[in-house]
């Protein structure tokens, strides 16, 4: 039997290369009556990808441990939901979940995107190298379905710390996040080949772009939050180079989908949209290239292997080397020069694009510099969050300010004076709030104040007349999502200075009995007791929130010894509250009478999680909401 | 002119590449340690459990076979983790384990053992961490590979399975 699912998987991959091979051949074809046409291929590519899939999902549940993977990766005491999520918690089953994904977008645009057959047929023919690409590399180097030549009765487990039910769903939606840009970066190559890169252009790529960057916003959110709930330091961004490689694609994103928009609405900024479009699946392929290859020294680098990274790099300079030069050829004669004024919606959002650009060129080298200087200076470094903030805070301020400006500016030409009628009571009413706000809370420094008070006017211009039902009825849907993202952006600024600002962490070595004091709170340590579960032991500690001797919260951190795979885990224990949470993490003990317990007090955690998803929500009302032509 | 612009992402990611290729053959993991390539430092211990036996630098000369030196201790919680990953070690064909039992209680070592099983060929007993010292140990657990009577490979810290699959298999395979 398992060797049967073993020829079967590998037998659907092939089919599905095949099947990609055939959909190249025939990107010229125009005639789509025919059985062999570019939408029933993208069927078969998908249909075969799904079947190997739900093979490997089928051995997963069933603990096969004929299969190397599930030896690897899985044992049979596991719960069940980690058996499913295992699949793709490991190397080869998340790349051929990658290629699963590149064939859900080719199969998904074939049938839903009414655009020219020319633009169809040459973007699905692009989608499909890229299929061809990954498979390969899928088949040669990562193989899921190799047996093992003895069964072992039990398999290896896998690591506790993906053992998590945010880390079952924030790969997925992270993939679908990058690979929904490879259908970006096809569309635009195809454009870019047939030289048809115009408003109609801009109107099929839109609503794909926007559900890249939902996902990929998604993703970046859901890894966050596990770093939060898992990792146990009270952090929830880390700088660190597994997430900047993430940020690095949503930051050249979003960049692009205001790009999208201008030439939908304008007909300009061709080759710079397209430059986007590549340079985003571009950053995609990097991150990946830099997780996967394990070349850099990251919490997460859990599947490194550099023969992989040899081909993924190959991979990437190929595909990456003929998109320049074809860009380098074409890109010139798809302008066309669109005359605006200096003050115009085009200049700030070119003038976005910039800061976005300059972030991420900020974020790029603070994540790639450690290995430079390794390479040229033969020492290693490694970078720390203050790098980052430091250099990133004026950008952020500039992005702000334009933020606050550009939608308050015309097509074309804009007026000074309605950008001041437009700004002048949110920013009065925000000074005026943040000020009186900040002789109550005096920690805050200059520079976060006027953050504070920047965040706070664009959440506030930006929310205006959106709510009130005001005879400009119809104006409001075509501008909502925008609204909602840019309130969204600056509710995180806004939650993220005041988290920084007002966190406080104590630790303490305490016994049982002890009573511990932070920020006014006053917490006692009741008991310490085992507990077991199917794959851990753990030992547990109870902590109570008193007020006015009265018990009001019990806190149970703990720690887990895992024993397949056999790895210490520590499970932090957080209340949330409306303003503030309380977490507490519980360290490994160094001695038999105490136990070393951390407790945080971090406060708008909510409102970071609620910022992002105002985001999201924004993304896809902008997503499906009709823009007008001007 | 205008049109050699629309080359520089060509150019920059030329650039790119050679760089990427450059430290894809870079090992940035392997933490060295001073005495990798060098002999095996001298020592002697009691054996942990067998008052008559002792664990000494002879022990790890003389054949072809891959050894491995596990500095653990009874008190230590990452060594209990480590354990099993010890366990798999040892039944690798051609591999030995040994362990030097570092400033621990001995009825608490030998209870650790009891309960979880026993990996090592032989453990000796390094009370007074002289002999760790010489190995040149930080903290436990830390484990060394000797082949030839050379230290081969360092690692420091619990050996986590992903590591046995990523770093430790491989270092065996390339030996035998």
């Amino acid at each position: 039997m398992s060797l049967f699912l073993s020829y079967l998987g590998i037998g659907l991959l092939y089919t599905c290369l095949l099947t990609s091979v055939l959909q190249i051949t025939i990107a010229k074809q125009v005639n789509s009556k025919l059985l062999i046409n570019s939408l029933n291929l993208s069927l078969v590519q998908f249909i075969s990808c799904m079947l190997s899939f739900l093979i490997l999902i089928y051995v997963f549940l069933n603990s096969d441990f004929n299969f190397q993977i599930v030896f690897l990766n899985s044992h049979t005491a596991k719960p069940f939901i980690y058996k499913f999520s295992g699949t793709w918690g490991n190397h080869e089953g998340s790349l051929l979940m990658w290629v699963l994904i590149l064939t859900i977008f080719n199969f998904s645009y074939s049938f839903f995107s009414n655009s020219n057959k020319k633009l169809k047929n040459m973007t699905i023919a692009i989608q499909s190298f890229l299929i061809i690409g990954f498979l390969l590399f899928l088949i040669f180097t990562s193989n899921p379905f190799l047996l093992m030549d003895e069964v072992p009765s039990e398999g290896l487990g896998l690591n506790p710390i993906l053992q998590d039910p945010l880390l079952a769903i924030h790969p997925p939606l992270l993939y679908l996040g990058y690979v929904g840009f490879s259908l970006i970066f096809s569309l635009a190559l195809a454009g870019l080949i047939i030289s048809e890169v115009d408003k109609s252009w801009a109107a099929t790529t839109r609503p794909w772009a926007f559900t890249a960057w939902i996902f990929l916003t998604s993703g970046i959110g859901l890894g966050s939050l596990w770093a939060y709930n898992e990792l146990g330091w009270g952090g929830y961004w880390f700088w660190d180079p597994v997430e900047n490689a993430s940020l690095m694609p949503w930051l050249a994103g979003t960049a692009l989908i205001h790009c999208i928009v201008v030439l939908e609405k304008r007909n300009t900024l061709q080759s710079w949209t397209i430059l986007l479009s590549i340079l985003t699946f571009a950053l995609s392929l990097i991150g990946t290239f830099l997780v996967r290859s394990g070349i850099l020294n990251s919490v997460h680098a859990f599947a490194s292997d550099s023969s992989r990274g040899l081909f993924i790099l190959a991979f990437l300079a190929l595909t990456l080397f003929v998109s320049f030069i074809i860009y380098a050829r074409n890109g010139p004669s798809l302008d066309q020069k669109i005359e605006h004024e200096f003050l115009s919606r085009e200049t700030g959002i070119l003038l976005n694009n910039w800061i976005l650009l300059s972030i991420l060129f900020v974020v790029f080298l603070g994540t790639l510099y450690p290995i430079f200087t390794e390479i040229v200076f033969g020492s290693s470094l490694s970078i720390g969050p203050n790098y980052f903030i430091i250099s990133l805070m004026p950008f952020v301020f500039i992005l702000l300010i334009s933020m606050i400006l550009t939608p308050f500016v015309g097509w074309g030409s804009g007026k000074f004076k309605h950008i001041i009628t437009n700004i002048q009571k949110p920013l009065l009413l925000s000074t005026a709030l943040i000020f009186s706000l900040s002789i109550y809370y005096e920690k805050l420094s200059i520079t976060e104040i006027s953050l504070l008070i920047l965040s706070s006017t664009l959440i506030a211009s930006s929310l205006k007349d959106k709510f009130i039902l005001s005879k400009k009825i119809f104006s409001i849907s075509t501008t909502l999502g925008r609204s909602l993202t840019h309130a969204g952006f600056g509710l995180l600024i806004i939650s993220i200075i005041a988290n920084s600002a007002y966190s406080t962490e104590k630790i303490f070595q305490s016994k049982v009995n002890d009573i511990l004091n932070i920020s006014g709170n006053q917490f006692v340590f009741t008991d310490v007791k085992q507990s077991e579960a199917i794959n851990y032991n753990a030992i547990q500690a109870f902590f109570e929130l008193r007020k006015n001797d009265k018990t009001i919260e019990i806190f149970t951190p703990e720690i887990r010894f895992y024993s397949n795979p056999p790895t210490v885990t520590s499970e932090t224990s957080i209340s949330h509250q409306f303003f503030k949470d309380i977490y507490i993490v519980m360290n490994i003990p160094e001695n038999q009478e105490h136990i070393n317990v951390r407790i945080h007090i971090k406060p708008f955690m909510n409102f970071i999680w609620f910022s992002i998803m105002m985001m999201i929500c924004g993304g896809t009302v902008s997503a499906i909401t009709k823009r007008r032509n001007y | 002119m205008k049109k050699l612009i629309f080359y520089t992402p060509v150019i920059l990611l030329i650039i790119l590449s050679i760089f990427l290729y450059l430290s894809l053959n870079r090992d940035s993991i392997k933490m060295e340690s001073p005495l990798i390539g060098k002999n095996v430092p001298s020592f002697s211990l009691i054996e942990l459990g067998n008052p008559n036996g002792v664990f000494v630098t002879l022990d790890l000369l003389g054949d072809q076979k891959i050894k491995f030196i596990n500095i653990w201790a009874s008190w230590c919680i990452p060594c209990r983790a480590e354990h099993n990953v010890l366990k798999i070690i040892s039944k690798i064909e051609n591999v030995e384990v040994y362990g030097i039992n570092y400033k621990d209680n001995q009825q608490e070592a030998l209870a650790f053992i009891d309960q979880l099983g026993n990996p090592y060929k032989k453990i000796g007993i390094d009370n007074n961490g002289r002999a760790s010292i010489e190995w040149g140990v930080f903290g436990v657990p830390e484990t060394y590979i000797i082949h030839n009577g050379k230290i081969i490979y360092k690692h420091i810290g619990p050996i986590h399975i992903s590591e046995l699959k990523s770093k430790i298999l491989p270092i065996i395979k390339e030996l035998s």
